[in-house]
């Protein structure tokens, strides 16, 4: 451990599980029948101003579950949470698990180490990575600078060491800053990446934004030396005081004719890479998604206001960017792969997400908590014991692949009950899937 | 049909040291065929009062082109440089001073591994790079097709012999030499490669194997034009009256041995250049110095690159474009 804190998450549950896995899906089992367990007594006080719409939502179990009994007549006994099949395609990559590691970015904290461990054990988990922004302008390609920890090329490898030949895939991120290094072009063209180009396993994240910071680029704290070093590529300011500078990336400037353009430009010029977008939580959400989406983009990512690994200024970790259940219920129905991010750690969350038309979830901040508390295993057991939990709860919603679950598993406090309709036992088995969104209907 | 048709079915010849590629009678005769090449293309430019101008190696920016390939960096003073992967830039530039202008330029593009196989891509290449003030693109397509047939008629001329060593077919060329391209859309060639099966993008470039069957089905050189947005760089002009539209074309040789030249009419306005820049996710603080001239005023143009190697590996009818090449760099490949 590096004594990395994160203020506002679920830090010390995310260590626990890091360290103890799937056993911390469960109250402690030496206390089983000595301790009588309600709703809330495992609970943290969590900052309320820290909750979002997604932690207010409840996942409601149906009593009639026709698709469990789909489940019996195939498997020919009673099914059980073991049988929810997770595996999914996620942005083009086949994944054991709906879920991804996101981008840590550039910021001091995940180029260190971190980012070679979280490759490792994201390799062997076989669920795909995403290498974050700025790393190549920040700490070069192929060797990083002093103190930047590893390079690209260092945490590509890694991964590919580790990741079953079936399954994952890595994904990088260019920003208009690192469009000056064409790291894109540098990948793309690398003979030591070739593996995973030739099996499908690349991919370029086009990054319009991020949760921590609707609207602005990336931003990191560097000493005045670096500041100098940096100057012909970001805006340094000395604002901080104290000997600190902020270095700011650029937010870039899009419309949709640009998005389009560029994601087809990314498709035309790296045939065998796939595509993926991020956008932060603006209120254009739907559109921008659309955007992606039909110019050909193998995912888009949304990042929640509760997202980012990075250094914010404090008037937007309180006060800007769409929640991420309100952005998943803009966008609706998706048109192509949805991924979702933003403080997800646990099952709950997660189930949540899927169930509002994401098809994975990204682990950010979770995972860089669980790579610092043990760099061998900790994401590892994260995962297993998010997976877990998923199984139990999409069971319990009496579905059996993520893909099955609908915005009707969700239920909105606050919002009007509805009336059932009158009661047809006699009838028709009525598909509870629904193209209905929201849950507010 | 008189052509003798490429046929790359049989495994393409592999590279052998540098040594012993100078000194091979193949490498000799493509040599023989490209000093004619260049002396053609020299006369026939002269002809169509273009000065030939030396172009740059090195700048802070270089054309930033397109499928994948890398730009060579370079320590310039301590500023991040470029080796020129295109002196697009600089063509556009030099119309301040010259109307109608060439380059014999040498080109260096990092292209990605997958692209070694295609017989069509070296690392370091030369472009007859042609740039016409105020033409169409209509002009600029037909100094191209002029610029091949001159080009062709002279080796046949002058070496006949040498192609005849190599067993390439004077017949080859007859429907060449008539001087009648056709033309198609990009549309039109992405239906007829559907038709065939081919899953070619309509978004996209012509994909490599895509591009070579339209090449082999035809008897002679023919004209693709209006590229989707997003297959270009920023520099190809938009067509104003149809939106997402390039004014631009490529030659594509017969035979097998695809894309020759690639051409267009340009973009001169400053604002339609900083937007074009930023769809193709540019950053155009990068771009200072040209966009600076753009602001002042750039004049329209039209003008097109013809691959060097590529025209003499299409003159000989040899099958891979290293054999056309004295020092040979294969994509992947760390070679002296």
């Amino acid at each position: 451990m590096t004594g990395v804190r994160a203020p506002g998450f679920p830090e010390r549950q995310v260590r626990a599980r890091a360290r103890h896995g799937t056993a911390e899906v469960f109250p402690p089992a030496d206390r089983y029948g000595a301790q009588l367990f309600g709703a809330g007594d495992d609970a943290e006080p969590v900052d309320p101003r820290l909750l979002d719409d997604l932690d207010a939502a409840r996942l409601v179990p149906p009593v009639f579950v026709p698709q469990r009994l789909e489940k019996l007549i195939e498997l020919a006994r009673e099914p059980v949470h073991d049988d929810v099949d997770l595996a999914t395609t996620v942005g083009g990559f086949r994944s054991p698990l709906p879920v991804y590691v996101s981008a840590f970015g550039s910021t001091r904290i995940a180029a260190g180490d971190a980012g070679l461990a979280a490759s490792r054990q994201a390799g062997r988990l076989g669920v795909p990575m995403v290498i974050g922004e700025n790393l190549v302008p920040v700490g070069g390609y192929r060797r990083a600078a002093d103190g930047a920890g590893a390079s690209i090329l260092a945490r590509l490898r890694a991964y590919a060491e580790q990741c079953p030949p079936d399954a994952g895939g890595v994904v990088v991120q260019q920003s208009t800053e690192d469009a000056d290094s064409e790291v894109w072009n540098l990948v793309y063209s690398d003979p030591s990446v070739r593996d995973l180009v030739d099996s499908g396993r690349l991919g370029f994240e086009l990054k319009l934004g991020q949760g921590a910071k609707p609207g602005l680029g990336g931003m990191t704290v560097v000493d005045a030396a670096d500041a100098a070093r940096l100057a012909d590529r970001f805006a340094v300011r000395d604002v901080l005081g104290g000997g600190g500078w902020l270095r700011c990336a650029s937010p870039g400037t899009f419309t949709e004719e640009i998005v389009r353009q560029q994601v087809r430009f990314m498709r035309n010029n790296f045939p065998r890479a796939r595509v993926w977008v991020k956008f932060h939580p603006g209120r254009d959400v739907a559109h921008a998604a659309a955007t992606a989406w039909r110019a050909g983009a193998d995912a888009v990512t949304v990042d929640g206001a509760q997202g980012g690994t990075g250094w914010a200024p404090r008037a937007f970790l309180d006060q800007v960017g769409l929640p991420l259940g309100e952005c998943l219920r803009r966008i609706g129905r998706p048109e192509g792969c949805l991924l979702a991010s933003g403080r997800i750690w646990e099952g709950g969350r997660a189930v949540k997400a899927l169930a509002l038309g994401a098809t994975a979830v990204g682990l950010g901040r979770a995972a860089l908590l669980a790579v610092d508390t043990d760099a061998e295993s900790g994401l590892v057991r994260l995962v297993r014991a998010l997976a877990l939990e998923a199984q139990l709860l999409i069971s319990a919603l009496g579905r059996y692949t993520v893909d099955a679950l609908t915005p009707d598993d969700l239920w909105w406090p606050g919002t009007p009950t509805t009336t059932a309709a009158p009661a047809a036992p006699a009838g028709p088995t009525v598909d509870s899937r629904t193209d209905r969104i929201g849950g507010r209907a | 049909m008189h052509h003798t048709d490429h046929q790359p079915d049989g495994p393409a010849p592999r590279p052998v040291p540098l040594g012993e590629h100078l000194a091979a009678p193949t490498t000799r005769a493509a040599m023989a065929v490209q000093q004619e090449a260049l002396y053609a293309a020299r006369e026939y430019l002269r002809g169509q009062g273009c000065t030939e101008l030396l172009p740059p190696l090195v700048g802070p920016v270089t054309d930033p082109g397109g499928r994948g390939a890398k730009a060579l960096d370079v320590d310039y003073y301590g500023q991040p440089y470029k080796l020129m992967t295109s002196a697009i830039l600089y063509k556009q530039a030099s119309l301040r001073g010259f109307d109608r202008l060439f380059y014999i330029a040498p080109n260096v593009r990092v292209e990605p591994p997958e692209t070694a196989g295609t017989g069509r891509h070296l690392v370091e290449f030369h472009q007859i790079d042609v740039e016409l003030a105020g033409a169409s693109r209509d002009e600029a397509m037909e100094v191209a097709a002029g610029l091949l047939t001159h080009v062709v008629r002279h080796v046949l001329d002058t070496v006949p012999d040498v192609l005849a060593g190599l067993g390439r077919d004077p017949l080859a060329f007859t429907e060449l030499l008539t001087g009648k391209f056709d033309t198609c859309t990009h549309a039109e060639a992405v239906d007829r490669l559907r038709g065939g099966g081919h899953p070619q993008s309509a978004d996209a470039e012509i994909d490599w194997v895509g591009e070579e069957t339209l090449s082999r089905e035809a008897d002679r050189p023919f004209f693709v034009t209006d590229y989707p947005k997003g297959s270009r760089g920023f520099y190809d002009r938009e067509d104003p009256d149809r939106p997402g539209v390039l004014r631009n074309f490529d030659l594509i040789a017969h035979g097998g041995y695809g894309e020759l030249v690639s051409g267009s009419e340009r973009e001169a306005d400053y604002a339609t250049i900083v937007t074009r820049m930023r769809e193709s996710g540019e950053n155009p603080a990068k771009y200072d110095w040209y966009l600076k001239l753009a602001r002042e005023g750039i004049p329209t143009s039209a003008g097109f690159g013809m691959g060097v190697q590529r025209l003499v590996r299409f003159l000989t009818g040899l099958d891979a474009l290293w054999q056309v090449s004295a020092y040979p760099k294969l994509p992947g490949v760390v070679a002296p």
